[in-house]
C-alpha cells in the first residue's frame, strides 16, 4: 500500500499533465468550466478519502512511534515500528494475523461452499417447501448474528464446559459460529447467478448421462466462478471486520488467540501509546485486503449492485 | 464437503467414466462418500459419549437427529432426497448457530441471567453450602503456615501430624492438594516451600491478613480455615439445606433463608451468594419502559440510532452521487485513477480505519487538532461526538455509493437526457426529472440494505468512541453516541453491576422486532419477493 498511497500525488499530476493538449484545442476558461473543475472536486475527494491512509502510512514510518509525534509527512524515516511489532514483544501480531487468516479464510471458503450447494437446489430443483425455504432464509437473515451475542456467549461457555477445546477463546468455535450465516444473503446472491446460467446446459448433460452431482461440479460451479469469488471475498472481508462476536468468543481467552480486530482494538484503545506499532500493523493488515479489492474490482462492483453490503 | 456420485448405474453405462473408477465399481465419489459418512458417524458417537454423562439432552437430541438425517439422506437413492443432499449441510449450521441462538435469546430475556444468577438452583445450593464457614471445630487441626504461589495465589501450607511421617498439603480456595515430599523444602521444623507455594513470614502474612482469613479450603467434613498464623482447623458448614421446606438454615444462629427472586434471603434482607437462574416472565421488558432512569437513555439511544443510520446513508449517498456525477464526464482524464483510489475507505478493513480516525480525533494528540491548531473536543463533547461519528461513517460509506451510482448512471441511456434537452429542459431540469428518478429506482434497494447494515454498525460506534461520552445520570451504561447494539453490548459486559445478560437480551429482542418490521416494510417496497 505504501507505494500505491505515495503514488497518489504523482498520479494526480498525470491527470493534470494531460491538460495542455486539451488547452491547445479550446480556451482554458471553457475547458475549466466543462472539465477542469471536476479535477478540483476529484482531488478534494481524494484528499478526504486518503488522508487517514497517508497519515497511518506516515505514522508507521515515523521513528517517534507515538500519536503526538506523528505527522502527515514522516519526519524521522525508519522501519523500527515494523521491526518491533514483528518481534512481538508488545503484542503477538503475527499470531493475530494468522488467526484472522484461519478464521476469515475458513469462513469464506466454507460459507461459499455451503451457500453454493443450497443455491443449486433452490435454482435447479423444484420441491415442496422451496419457496418457504427461500423466504425463511430472508426472515432469519433479519436477525443479524451480531445481535445474538449474549446467547452465543452463554452457549459457547456451556460448550466449553463439556469440550474444553471449543469453549471461550477457541478460534475454531468462532469459525463454526460464522458458518451459521452461510445461507442467507449469500445463497440469494448465488442463486440469482445460477438462475442466469441456461438450463439447456444441464439438460444436455443430463441426456448424456451426467448425474446431478456431475452437473453441479462440472458445469454450474465453473460457470459461476465470478459470483463465487465475489461471495468469498465479501465473506472474507466481513469476517475479518467482525468485532462483536469475535470479542465475545475470544476476548476472555489468551491474547495469542485473538483475531486482528480484537487484538488491534485492545492494543490501541484509548491510549495511543504504541501508535507507531499500531500503524505498522494496520499497514501490513490493510495491504492484502486492498490488493484483493483492486484485483477483483470488476467483479465486486457487479456484486455490490446485487445488494451486498460490507462493513 | 464430500463429492458424491451416486447413480453407479449411469457410471457403468458410460465408458468414459468407467475409466475413472480404478477399484472396479468404486468411483472416486463413492470412496469420498464412505470416508465422509464414517467420519461424521464416528465424530457423532464420540460427541454423544461426552454429552450423555453431562445430561445435555437438547445437544444429544440435535446430534442424534442430525446424524440420522445425514445418513438417511446421503445413502438413499430416492428422488425426494436429492434437494436435501444440497440443503442439509448449510441448514444444520443455520439451525445450530442462528435459529437456536434466536430462540435461546428469547428464552434468556425471560430469566434473570446475569452475574450472581448464572447457575441452576442445585449448583447454587451446593456452592452456597460449601462456602459457608462455621465456627465449630470438628477436632481435626493442622500446623499451618500462610503461603503464596509464584502467580500470587494465596494458600495455606498444612502439616497433618496424624500420619507418620507427617503429610504436607497445600490448600487454596479451590482445592486441597497433597504435596510430594520430594517437593518440600524444610527450614528446621517448619516448611519453607511446598510445590509452587512459598511460605510467608509473619510480616508478609500480616499484609494479607484479611485475604488469609477468608481462605476456606474444601475438605471432606467441612472446610479448613486458618485459626492463627500457625494453626488451621477443620470447621463444619454453617448452612444446611432443608429439602422438604426448601429453605436454607444456619445451624449456628438459627436464621432461616427462604428462596426469593433467585436468592436465599433472610427476613433481615441479607442474601446468600450465589443465586440461581429463575424465570421472571416479562420483567426485563417492563424494566425498559417502567423506570424513567432506564427509559430516558433508552429512548435517546433509539432516536440517535435512527438518526445515525439515516444520516450515514443520506450523507454517504449524497457525496457518492455528487462525485459520480462530477467524475462521469466523457472528456475527463484519469477517471479510472480516481475510481481506484476513492474505493480505499471502502476496501480497507473498517476496524483499522475507525481506530485510525479515533487517533486522529484525539483532543490532545490527534493530528486534526494538531494541524488546525485548535483543541476541538471531537469525541468528548456529546454533539461533536455525534458529528464525528457521522463524519467517519460517511467516510466509510460514500465510496460504495460512488461506485453503484457510477454504474447506475452509465446504464441510463444517454438518449433519454438528450430527448429531454431537445424538449427544452435545462441540464439540472433533465437531471432532476429524468436521471435522478431512474437512478433512485436502481439504488433505493441498496440504500435500504445500507440503512439496515448501519442500523447495527457496531464497529464505528464502539471502536471510535465506545459509544461515549456517557449520558449524565443514566442508570444503565448509555452513551451519547450509543446505538442499540452497542448499548446492549455494554449492558451485557460493561455494566457496573456486573453482567446484566438477561436485560441485554430483552433489548436484543426489541431490536429484532424493530428490524423485522422495517424489513417487512422494505420488502414490500422493493417487491424483491416477486422474483422467486
Amino acid at each position: 500500500m505504501t507505494d500505491i498511497g505515495l503514488g497518489a500525488p504523482a498520479g494526480t499530476a498525470t491527470g493534470t499533465r494531460a491538460t495542455p493538449a486539451t488547452v491547445a484545442r479550446q480556451p482554458f476558461g471553457k475547458w475549466f468550466r466543462q472539465v477542469g473543475w471536476r479535477h478540483l472536486v476529484g482531488v478534494a475527494a481524494l484528499f478526504f478519502a486518503l488522508f487517514p491512509v497517508l497519515f497511518i502510512i506516515s505514522s508507521s514510518l515515523n521513528a517517534a512511534g507515538t500519536l503526538s509525534g506523528s505527522s502527515l509527512i514522516p519526519t524521522n524515516l525508519s522501519l523500527i515500528n515494523y521491526r518491533e511489532l514483528l518481534n512481538g514483544t508488545e503484542a503477538p501480531f503475527i499470531d493475530w494475523f494468522l488467526n484472522t487468516l484461519y478464521v476469515a479464510g475458513g469462513a469464506a471458503i466454507l460459507n461459499t461452499g455451503l451457500a453454493a450447494f443450497a443455491s443449486y437446489a433452490f435454482s435447479r430443483m423444484r420441491f415442496v417447501g422451496r419457496r418457504a425455504g427461500l423466504l425463511s432464509l430472508l426472515l432469519i437473515q433479519m436477525f443479524p448474528t451480531t445481535l445474538l451475542f449474549v446467547a452465543l456467549f452463554v452457549f459457547v461457555t456451556d460448550i466449553g464446559g463439556i469440550f474444553p477445546g471449543l469453549g471461550l477463546g477457541s478460534r475454531t468455535m468462532l469459525l463454526v459460529i460464522y458458518l451459521g450465516g452461510a445461507l442467507g444473503v449469500n445463497a440469494w446472491l448465488i442463486k440469482g447467478y445460477f438462475d442466469t446460467i441456461p438450463r439447456d446446459l444441464d439438460e444436455s448433460a443430463l441426456i448424456d448421462g451426467a448425474s446431478h452431482t456431475q452437473i453441479f461440479f462440472r458445469i454450474i460451479l465453473p460457470l459461476a466462478a465470478p459470483i463465487l469469488a465475489v461471495v468469498a471475498l465479501i465473506t472474507f472481508v466481513f469476517t475479518l471486520n467482525e468485532f462483536l462476536v469475535a470479542s465475545v468468543v475470544l476476548g476472555q481467552g489468551k491474547s495469542e488467540n485473538f483475531t486482528l480486530a480484537v487484538g488491534m482494538f485492545r492494543f490501541i484503545d484509548g491510549q495511543g501509546g504504541e501508535w507507531g506499532q499500531f500503524a505498522a500493523g494496520s499497514v501490513m493488515a490493510g495491504i492484502p485486503v486492498v490488493v484483493l479489492f483492486l484485483f477483483l474490482q470488476k467483479y465486486i462492483v457487479s456484486g455490490l449492485t446485487a445488494g451486498a453490503v460490507k462493513g | 464437503m464430500a463429492v458424491e456420485i451416486e447413480e453407479s448405474r449411469s457410471t457403468s453405462e458410460k465408458p468414459a467414466q468407467r475409466s475413472r473408477a480404478p477399484l472396479g465399481g468404486l468411483t472416486l465419489g463413492l470412496v469420498a462418500k464412505i470416508i465422509f459418512l464414517s467420519t461424521i458417524n464416528a465424530t457423532s458417537l464420540w460427541t454423544l459419549g461426552q454429552l450423555i454423562p453431562e445430561r445435555v439432552w437438547l445437544g444429544v437430541a440435535f446430534v442424534v437427529l442430525a446424524t440420522v438425517a445425514i445418513d438417511v439422506v446421503y445413502l438413499t437413492k430416492a428422488r425426494w432426497a436429492i434437494p436435501i443432499k444440497y440443503l442439509l449441510p448449510g441448514t444444520l449450521f443455520l439451525l445450530a448457530f442462528q435459529v437456536y441462538p434466536v430462540i435461546y435469546t428469547a428464552y434468556i430475556s425471560t430469566t434473570n441471567l446475569g452475574t450472581g444468577n448464572i447457575l441452576d438452583k442445585d449448583a447454587a445450593i451446593e456452592q452456597v453450602i460449601s462456602t459457608s464457614v462455621g465456627s465449630t471445630e470438628s477436632g481435626i487441626s493442622y500446623v499451618a503456615r500462610a503461603a503464596q504461589s509464584e502467580d500470587g495465589t494465596l494458600g495455606i501450607i498444612l502439616i497433618d501430624q496424624r500420619t507418620d511421617p507427617p503429610e504436607i498439603l497445600v490448600g487454596t480456595n479451590e482445592e486441597l492438594i497433597v504435596i510430594d515430599p520430594a517437593d518440600v523444602v524444610f527450614d528446621g521444623e517448619r516448611v519453607q516451600q511446598a510445590g509452587a507455594f512459598t511460605a510467608l513470614n509473619l510480616g508478609q502474612a500480616a499484609d494479607f491478613e484479611t485475604e488469609l482469613s477468608q481462605i476456606a479450603v474444601p475438605a471432606e467434613e467441612g472446610v479448613i480455615v486458618l485459626k492463627t498464623f500457625s494453626r488451621a482447623a477443620v470447621v463444619g458448614y454453617s448452612l444446611q439445606y432443608d429439602e422438604a421446606a426448601d429453605v436454607m438454615r444456619n445451624v449456628e444462629t438459627g436464621v432461616i433463608y427462604r428462596p426469593v427472586d433467585g436468592f436465599f434471603r433472610a427476613e433481615s434482607g441479607a442474601r446468600l451468594n450465589p443465586g440461581w437462574q429463575i424465570n421472571i416472565g416479562f420483567e426485563n421488558y417492563e424494566r425498559v419502559f417502567a423506570s424513567e432512569a432506564i427509559r430516558g437513555p433508552f429512548l435517546r439511544v433509539f432516536v440517535w440510532n435512527w438518526a445515525f443510520a439515516a444520516g450515514t446513508v443520506f450523507f454517504g449517498f449524497a457525496l457518492g452521487l455528487l462525485l459520480a456525477i462530477t467524475l462521469d464526464h466523457p472528456d475527463l482524464r484519469g477517471k479510472r485513477f480516481y475510481r481506484s483510489f476513492l474505493i480505499f475507505p471502502y476496501a480497507l478493513p473498517s476496524f483499522l480505519t475507525v481506530l485510525v480516525w479515533q487517533g486522529m480525533m484525539n483532543r490532545d494528540f490527534g493530528i486534526i487538532n494538531d494541524l488546525t491548531g485548535l483543541s476541538t473536543p471531537w469525541l468528548t463533547n456529546p454533539w461533536m461526538a455525534r458529528g464525528s461519528v457521522l463524519l467517519v461513517s460517511t467516510w466509510l460509506t460514500f465510496p460504495y455509493f460512488f461506485l453503484v451510482s457510477t454504474g447506475a448512471l452509465q446504464s441510463i441511456p444517454k438518449e433519454l437526457t438528450e430527448a429531454a434537452n431537445v424538449d427544452g429542459a435545462s441540464g439540472p431540469q433533465a437531471f432532476g426529472s429524468v436521471t435522478l428518478p431512474l437512478l433512485l429506482i436502481a439504488v433505493a434497494p441498496l440504500m435500504i440494505a445500507s440503512f439496515a447494515f448501519n442500523f447495527n454498525n457496531f464497529n464505528v460506534i464502539y471502536m471510535l468512541n465506545r459509544g461515549g461520552p456517557p449520558i449524565p445520570g443514566a442508570q444503565t451504561p448509555a452513551g451519547s453516541t450509543d446505538i442499540l447494539v452497542s448499548y446492549t453490548f455494554r449492558l451485557a459486559f460493561e455494566s457496573g453491576r456486573g453482567q446484566d445478560l438477561a436485560f441485554a437480551t430483552a433489548i436484543s429482542i426489541l431490536i429484532f422486532l424493530h428490524v423485522a418490521m422495517f424489513s417487512a416494510w422494505s420488502f414490500r417496497k422493493t417487491a424483491k419477493l416477486e422474483e422467486i
